[in-house]
């Protein structure tokens, strides 16, 4: 008999159950939406943050200490390189999956024709590798160096041009020699010379327009450095540190072995570097303050935005679906009334009425959920051009958000409604 | 009695005398107006608030000099040209090559005070220097020189001209400095030293020039190089250049944080204002027995119409009130719990908060309204 | 002319026939019952006269104007400006007090004025009630507002429905006695019953059986209240066609 009273208003009363369902699904709707954008939205951010540039930097050991000092007296070289072979080691640290783009630098000096001295940087563009983990990434200056602006030709591509002698040139530098793109310059370098062919020139708006940045391994050439390189600039997806992360940092020995381990594990910018140390000989890899510091702040500000309008909006939604369950509980005097005319105790009357309100509830939340999951993908699709992944502790929010708020909502109602005598709600003419 | 006064008698009756179902209505009109005022105002807010934040990457603004010397004179007469309240800080610097035990190493004068503002990124083990005869260091010359925070360091300087003799050292200028700071960047800065310009011009005894200014400016790009146009125009002998990298970046990243919480707004908003459209379906809804009777004693539809409007609006009205009030609470809560500073009031938002909700509940209630003036009064008042 | 004339009405609702060739005449001052068992088409014929329904079939003349044809705006009109009703289950609007429910009867009709209004609420013996809400009062006391609300716009007919369906026999005393009031001031009243002992004090009293008028008996003896046998105190009349 229970059943069938339920399912005869859910039949009958269709309409009112299905705007009770509505706006169930509305505030679910909103509430997983703005749950799954929060939650992704640091990523999101961060990806998005990637486009300052490279914000650790990996140098030798001994050059760390020694390099500009001993450059000031016109010492070109301080004889102490990175290994080219070990790059791919990168990619197999603990936060491996954290880091997002790398390059390797080697500076040599070359002279031109005329005998002007040129600062020639050779590097990754768009440097193909596939991984032992089977990802392929396409790592390099191309996507490290976002904010060149190419004035003419364009980036060069070294995938298709393979031992190519090409070069990019910056602007600076082509309005001093006078040349454009297609032109070709003649670069002498202290062990090699060759004829480099320039696919582009780009105006960085700093030192670099400058210089002549051509593929690695031809720099290499010119100066005799096989397999040598002076500097990996990293783009890691870092956690914004935190006191453990500066404590460690100053001084791994002064915290206890747990919290080693959490700060080990944590992507803090330290941590990765620590880690880039451990994979690539004689290093000494440092967060670049400039970026690492920012990023860390914009995304705690973001994030902390993103959680306050959240819960602005989980409020939001919270109240109106208890206003629409109480209202229409409340709507209800006349028929609850006669129930309880007739017989029927209060607690089958509150479960009758509740579990009525539940299964639109159950209902309205499932289509909310995934109606806000949809509103999440539109945000995600229409900021950041790439899906919002859902997060699986978005969907117990949720249930748990409308289960007590469609309690919150029909409880006092109905025990309102309770304490009313049946002959008022029958003949009280309202 | 005015017909008008009885029409506002009934209108304030259902109001008060009705006050917890109405309550209900103003208590989620007052949730839409508070979420359309607040995020309304974050949203015009973010901008300014988050650019603050992105000023963390320091300098987006450069000066050099152009042709001729450039004097501190000339930078800030330059940097003048920019609105102050744009202008977070400026910093000259002037590098000049000294020894440190013998060993070159390139200081830099500047003014440490507008540093914690144009490079705010920097990590200083101590403290800036304060006074004159202070020093901050990297930290790469810091572990070269074994050297920390509290010891003396002797700069020497040679000054320009000044010829070699027998017993060089001597014809150096020498001044003793307290190391106050050990610089950590992650950069090369962390291979300078830096003193203060007047400490400099006292190692040199010369006045000399400005070799860079960075500047770090509130705005965004194209506003940048405007400002940069027109000190590159006023010829100075000062060539004001944008940093690309920290510029276009931030163009990105900020539009994109802008547009992600103008898409949000608008997501919560239609959600609100259909939550809000579906409560006041729900309370006109509630009241077709007595639209009936209102006919039956002789209500034209419009009357009806005209009463119930009203009393949303009314409704709407007081809810857009409290809710504006409300939304610039929650606007200034969140401005200073993210951003820790306070939020720039709107005024106009006020107006158009009441306005929007006034109207919103009034359509809202618009249609219930006509779907119940066109019930048959005879059924309603027969049917219990 | 008489104030109100039924000529052959029907109200057909598909295959069954609410009110099947009806013909009625009301004169102005008169008190008429109309009495039936459920289902007897009273409820219809309440609602063809009260303006808030329209026949299917004849005419319904007030003060000579055929408005069984006006849209449903115009009924409105006519309604508000010659028609009081008394319902059962009162009706009164719940967040207003009595005095304003009255008003709201002359706000519809013409211009509000609380002087009138609590006049109103003296005749039927509620002047110190005026400011309680429905809720406030008793089941006898809001109808007794009804029919203050009814008469405050001196309409043509009052047109009771079941006026002391949901009333004690103290109440009912109390409403019949202000119809009898109503009477001597002159206005005409037309109430629907299935209470005899209502019934019964009418000038005439309309029986309605299937849809159809069944027989009409008029009270000779009609002063105020009398005992009342049916057949006997009364003479059949000849039933309209």
């Amino acid at each position: 008999m229970f059943g069938r009273m339920i399912r005869g208003t859910l039949l009958r009363q269709w309409k009112k159950m299905l705007m009770i369902a509505f706006t169930i699904a509305l505030g679910a709707s909103l509430a997983s939406a703005m749950l799954s954008v929060m939650l992704d939205v640091e990523d999101k951010v961060n990806q998005e943050l990637k486009t300052y540039g490279a914000n650790i930097t990996v140098v030798p050991k001994s050059a760390s200490v020694l390099n500009d000092i001993y450059e000031v007296e016109g010492g070109e070289t301080t004889g102490a390189y990175l290994r080219e072979d070990e790059l791919g080691k990168i990619k197999t640290i603990f936060w491996a999956f954290n880091i997002v783009d790398y390059a390797p630098f080697v500076n040599v000096k070359g002279t031109l024709e005329d005998g002007t001295d040129v600062s020639v940087v050779g590097s990754w563009f768009n440097h193909h590798m596939e991984l032992p983990t089977g990802e392929e990434l396409d790592a390099g200056i191309a996507s490290l160096r976002s904010w060149w602006e190419i004035e003419s030709g364009e980036w060069l591509d070294e995938q298709s041009n393979e031992n190519a002698q090409i070069a990019m040139i910056g602007t600076s530098l082509a309005q001093k020699l006078g040349v454009s793109v297609g032109d070709t310059l003649h670069i002498k370098g202290s062990a090699s010379d060759g004829d480099f062919h320039i696919t582009g020139i780009f105006d960085a708006g700093g030192d670099e327009d400058d210089q002549i940045f051509v593929p690695l391994n031809t720099a290499q050439a010119l100066a005799n450095l096989d397999g040598c390189i002076d500097s990996i600039e990293v783009s890691a997806l870092t956690t914004p540190e935190n006191e453990l992360a500066i404590k460690v940092a100053q001084d791994p020995s002064s915290v206890t072995v747990s919290q080693y381990e959490l700060w080990y594990c944590t992507a803090y910018a330290s941590s990765i570097c620590y880690q880039i140390q451990e994979v690539i000989t004689d290093s000494v890899a440092s967060p670049v303050r400039q970026v690492a510091d920012s990023e860390g702040a914009i995304l705690e500000k973001t994030k902390l935005l993103m959680i306050l309008i959240t819960i602005l909006s989980l409020i939001g939604a919270a109240l109106g679906i208890c206003n629409l369950v109480t209202a229409s509980v409340m709507e209800r005097s006349s028929e609850i009334g006669l129930m309880k005319a007739i017989g029927a105790q209060n607690g089958a009357i509150s479960g009758l009425v509740l579990t009525e309100i539940f299964i639109t509830a159950i209902f309205g939340g499932v289509i909310g959920f995934f109606a806000g999951f949809g509103f999440a993908q539109i945000i995600g699709q229409t900021v950041f051009n790439s899906a919002i992944t859902l997060k699986p502790m978005v969907i117990p929010i949720v249930s748990i958000l409308v289960v007590l708020v469609t309690l919150a909502g029909s409880i006092p109602a109905i025990r309102m409604l309770l304490r009313l005598r049946p002959a008022e709600v029958l003949h009280g003419g309202r | 009695m005015k017909k008008r006064q009885m029409y506002l008698r009934m209108i304030t009756a259902s109001l008060m005398r009705r006050r917890s179902r109405m309550l209900v209505a103003l208590l989620s009109i007052a949730i839409g107006a508070t979420i359309l005022s607040g995020l309304v105002t974050i949203y015009y807010d973010v901008p300014r608030q988050m650019g603050a934040q992105f000023r963390n990457y320091g300098a987006n603004m450069i000066f050099t000099a152009s042709d001729e010397e450039m004097s501190l004179d000339d930078v800030h007469q330059s940097a003048n040209m920019i609105p102050s309240d744009d202008l977070i800080g400026m910093t000259p610097y002037r590098y000049e090559n000294i020894r440190i035990r013998e060993r070159p190493i390139v200081v830099a004068g500047t003014d440490m005070e507008s540093i914690k503002l144009t490079s705010p990124y920097w990590r200083i083990q101590g403290d800036y220097p304060a006074t004159s005869e202070q020093i901050l260091i990297g930290a790469n010359v810091a572990e070269s020189f074994r050297l920390k925070v509290g010891d003396m360091l002797t700069v020497s300087y040679t000054p320009e001209g000044a010829v070699a003799t027998d017993e060089e050292t001597v014809l150096d200028n020498m001044i003793d400095f307290e190391i106050t700071g050990i610089l950590d960047t992650g950069g090369s800065e962390e291979d300078y030293v830096y003193v203060s310009l007047e400490d400099l011009e006292t190692l040199t005894e010369n006045k000399g020039s400005i070799d860079v200014a960075e500047l770090s400016v509130q705005a965004n790009s194209d506003e940048l190089a405007g400002y940069a146009d027109k000190i590159n125009d006023s010829g100075l002998p000062v060539l004001a250049k944008l940093v690309k990298r920290v510029t276009a970046s931030e163009t990105t990243v900020l539009s994109k944080l802008q547009a992600l919480v103008l898409l949000v707004t608008v997501v919560v908003l239609a959600l609100t204002m259909i939550c809000v459209a579906t409560t006041m379906t729900a309370v006109v809804a509630e009241r077709r027995k007595e639209i009936g009777l209102r006919k039956a004693i002789g209500a034209s539809d419009s009357s009806i119409i005209k009463e119930f409007i009203g009393e949303s609006m009314l409704l709407g009205g007081l809810g857009g009130i409290f809710g504006s009030v409300l939304g610039f609470i929650f606007a200034q809560q969140v401005s200073i719990h993210v951003f820790s500073s306070s939020i720039t009031f709107q005024p106009l938002l006020i107006p158009i908060t009441i306005l929007v909700s006034v109207l919103v509940t009034g359509l809202s209630s618009l249609m219930p309204i006509r779907s119940a003036t066109e019930v048959d009064p005879a059924l309603v008042l027969k049917g219990e | 002319m008489s104030l109100l004339e039924l000529r052959n009405i029907y109200k057909i609702y598909g295959e069954l026939h609410a009110l099947d060739d009806v013909s009625l005449k009301v004169e102005k001052g008169e008190w008429v019952s109309i009495m039936g068992p459920s289902g007897s088409g009273k409820s219809t014929m309440m609602n063809i006269i009260g303006c808030m329904d329209k026949p299917s079939k004849g005419e319904v003349l007030l003060d000579g104007v055929d408005i069984s044809k006006e849209s449903s705006r115009n009924l409105t009109t006519i309604r508000r400006d010659k028609i009081g009703l008394i319902f059962q289950q009162f009706h009164l609007v719940n967040y207003l007090t009595a005095v304003e429910n009255v008003m709201l009867a002359q706000y519809y009709h013409s211009i509000p004025d609380e002087k009138e209004a609590l006049e109103a609420l003296d005749r039927v013996g509620l002047a110190d009630r005026a400011k309680h809400l429905p809720s406030q009062l008793s089941g006898g006391e809001q109808q007794r507002v009804c029919v203050a609300r009814a008469l405050i716009n001196y309409p043509e007919i009052i047109l009771a429905d079941e006026p002391t369906g949901n009333l004690d026999e103290a109440n009912e005393e109390i409403v019949v006695d202000l119809f009898h009031k109503l009477h001597n001031e002159g206005t005409t009243l037309i109430v629907v019953t299935h209470d005899p002992e209502v019934a019964e004090v009418a000038q005439r009293t309309l029986v309605l059986r299937s849809g159809r008028l069944a027989k009409e008996i008029v009270n000779k003896n009609f002063t105020g209240k009398i005992h009342f046998d049916e057949g006997d105190a009364f003479r059949k009349e000849e039933i309209h066609e």
